[in-house]
């Protein structure tokens, strides 16, 4: 086993930094703990979960993608250097790595979205297996747990009660960090942590199945009242990844930009002619859902949610999307009956 | 009875006697204290009140679907009633469409009341309501700073924003069916999450709910990236108060503070 003594987590993002590594790590910042870069000498934020998630830093919420000028009659586009730093994102969760095969997947469908991808190659992954969850955690519900591996190119799983940190990597890019690690790491041998209890909330796949004969029921009416229409939800979302494209400038030169956009906001589907398909909050809220649940599985084979519950934890009208499976599972159930 | 008791036995009356359609209020779920509407007089029992309870459940009144079930009632502490006030006083509500389960700060039930009559206890009760003293500390700090130190405090603060718009969402003076940050013909402010757009967005926001914030706390609390917004709302708010000797959400005929001139405004900024 390769140990890294918990206490020197500090050292090891500093042995990253100095291996040319950005890194990225859960760090209390203003009151809240946020994934940002790591500063020198900033304490690792290890029991408590980052409001943002590893998203923010595949997919920016705002990047310019095209610059152009034009003059008379004449048009030139520019093209935008993609920024894509080497990147080591340290103590991130197996639910943010758990995002990435969502992200991959969507980024490289009809399309491969260069941004993401050199941004995607240029980063390595370190996920801190979870001890502990809190009420709104539901990886077990979403296919994931709180000692996956899926997604990351090197694992950090606490032992002997939390002290040490077992290093596990796979691949060129998990080598790559253990060997800018370097002296950091010690063989021995460490008793594992038994995994956070996540318990069940949901069967996923009968949700599937209920979303797909359930465009329409009065469910989504009830679950969607206290939903007050912001993207607070989804912009927290590790699998989010709507965008929308807008030119800012003037008549001689412009900057195209991608911002995060989602389903959750009025103007989201608002047509330029005043109708808006999505007429309430209800069909919006019924669009996030289906999104994870039935359209990305029905697409991909997989589900657009990996149950870091962020989305629950953040909303300010206390809804969460796992309560509204909760309650479809439950509809489900009492429909079978 | 207790006053929670209270609550929500005149919620279950309410709902039986078809005085409301719906009666928003808040309920536990572990620790945290989340708005509920009830519907089903028997799930009255449900309700629940402390003063951890931050969101500002009169956002509510703009939404279709809860306008669908009007009359609304709903549980509200004096920020909150004074942001009833406010809407009454820029025609968002009617005062038949509202019923105020009235609760104190300090956990105390004032009853059912109408409008008139929540503006009544508003007077009474909570007309000395001061700006939170904590921010009111900050912004003096603030204030003493070099511009150059400020604008780089809120820099950084404004960098954080995700321009997911729950602030503005939180809030029920936030009622514009198209709000400035989303009309492009022309476009007013950058929707990229960036220095000048967040800082754009951030100051428009406060400024338009200068005079008509209520100082409720909402936008801060729902602010995921926690944003210090209440130091501009508190400090608008107690601007506007020095100024034009005016308090958001207490007369229901009050003409707004930024829409309407007054010979006797003292112009303090011109000189």
């Amino acid at each position: 086993m390769r140990l890294l003594e918990a206490k020197k987590l500090g050292d090891l993002a500093a042995a990253l930094q100095a291996a040319g590594y950005r890194v990225i790590a859960p760090v209390e910042d203003g009151g809240v703990v946020r994934l940002r870069e790591w500063q020198p000498g900033e304490r690792i934020v290890t029991d408590a979960f980052a409001v943002n998630s590893a998203k923010d830093f595949l997919l920016p919420r705002s990047e310019a993608i095209a610059r152009y000028r034009i003059e008379g009659n004449d048009f030139e586009a520019q093209d935008v250097p993609v920024e894509a730093p080497k990147t080591a994102l340290l103590c991130v969760r197996p639910c943010d790595a758990a995002s990435l095969a969502a992200m991959d997947t969507v980024f490289n469908w009809d399309y491969a979205d260069e941004f993401y991808n050199a941004r995607r190659a240029a980063t390595t992954v370190i996920t801190l297996g979870c001890t502990t969850a809190d009420e709104h955690c539901f990886c077990t519900s979403a296919g994931g747990a709180p000692d996956a591996t899926a997604g990351a190119d090197a694992v950090l799983r606490p032992a002997d009660g939390g002290t040490r940190l077992v290093l596990e990597t796979f691949g060129e890019k998990g080598e790559a960090l253990a060997a800018a690690a370097g002296a950091l790491l010690a063989e021995g041998d460490a008793q594992i942590d038994p995994p956070a209890e996540v318990p069940a909330r949901f069967d996923a796949a009968a949700v599937t199945a209920w979303l797909r004969e359930n465009f329409e029921s009065p469910l989504w009416q009830q679950v969607s009242l206290a939903c007050l229409g912001c993207g607070a939800c989804a912009y927290a979302c590790p699998t989010c990844h709507c965008f929308d494209i807008q030119d800012e400038g003037n008549r001689k030169e412009a900057v195209r930009y991608r911002n995060w956009d989602t389903c959750g906001l009025t103007l989201f589907t608002a047509h330029a002619g005043g109708h808006n398909p999505r007429a309430d909050q209800s069909a919006r809220w019924r669009q996030r859902v289906m999104h994870k649940f039935a359209y990305f599985p029905e697409r991909f084979g997989m589900l657009a949610c990996t149950g870091c519950g962020r989305c629950g934890r953040l909303c300010p009208a206390g809804m969460a999307i796992s309560e509204t499976c909760a309650a479809i599972d439950r509809e489900a159930k009492a429909a079978k009956r | 009875m207790s006053p929670i008791d209270r609550l929500r036995a005149d919620a279950a009356d309410l709902l039986r006697q078809g005085r409301a359609k719906v009666v928003l209020g808040y309920r536990q779920r572990g620790g945290q204290c989340i708005p509920v509407a009830v519907t089903d007089p028997e799930a009255a029992g449900a309700l629940a009140w402390d003063p951890a309870c931050k969101q500002n459940l009169a956002a509510y009144l703009r939404k279709p679907e809860v306008r669908r079930l009007r009359p609304v009632a709903l549980v509200a502490r004096p920020a909150v009633m004074r942001s009833l006030v406010v809407l009454a006083a820029e025609s968002q509500v009617r005062p038949e469409d509202v019923v105020v389960l009235a609760v104190g700060d300090d956990g105390e039930y004032h009853g059912v009341l109408d409008l008139a009559g929540t503006a009544a206890l508003l007077k009474e009760k909570y007309a000395d309501l001061g700006h939170d003293a904590a921010a009111m500390k900050r912004i003096e700090e603030l204030a003493a700073m070099t511009p150059e130190e400020r604008a780089a405090f809120w820099a950084a603060e404004f960098a954080k924003c995700t321009r997911c718009y729950a602030c503005r969402a939180a809030c029920p003076a936030c009622y514009c069916e198209r709000c400035i940050v989303e009309r492009n013909q022309p476009q007013w402010i950058s929707t990229a999450a960036r220095s000048h757009g967040n800082y754009a967005w951030n100051v428009i926001r406060a400024f338009h709910l200068a005079g008509r914030c209520t100082e409720c706390g909402a936008c801060e609390a729902a602010c995921p990236q926690g944003i210090p917004l209440m130091l501009l709302n508190v400090g608008l708010a107690a601007d506007v108060e020095r100024q034009f000797g005016a308090k958001a959400g207490y007369d229901a005929e009050a003409e707004p503070v930024i829409g309407s001139w007054n010979a006797e405004d003292p112009e303090e900024f011109i000189r």
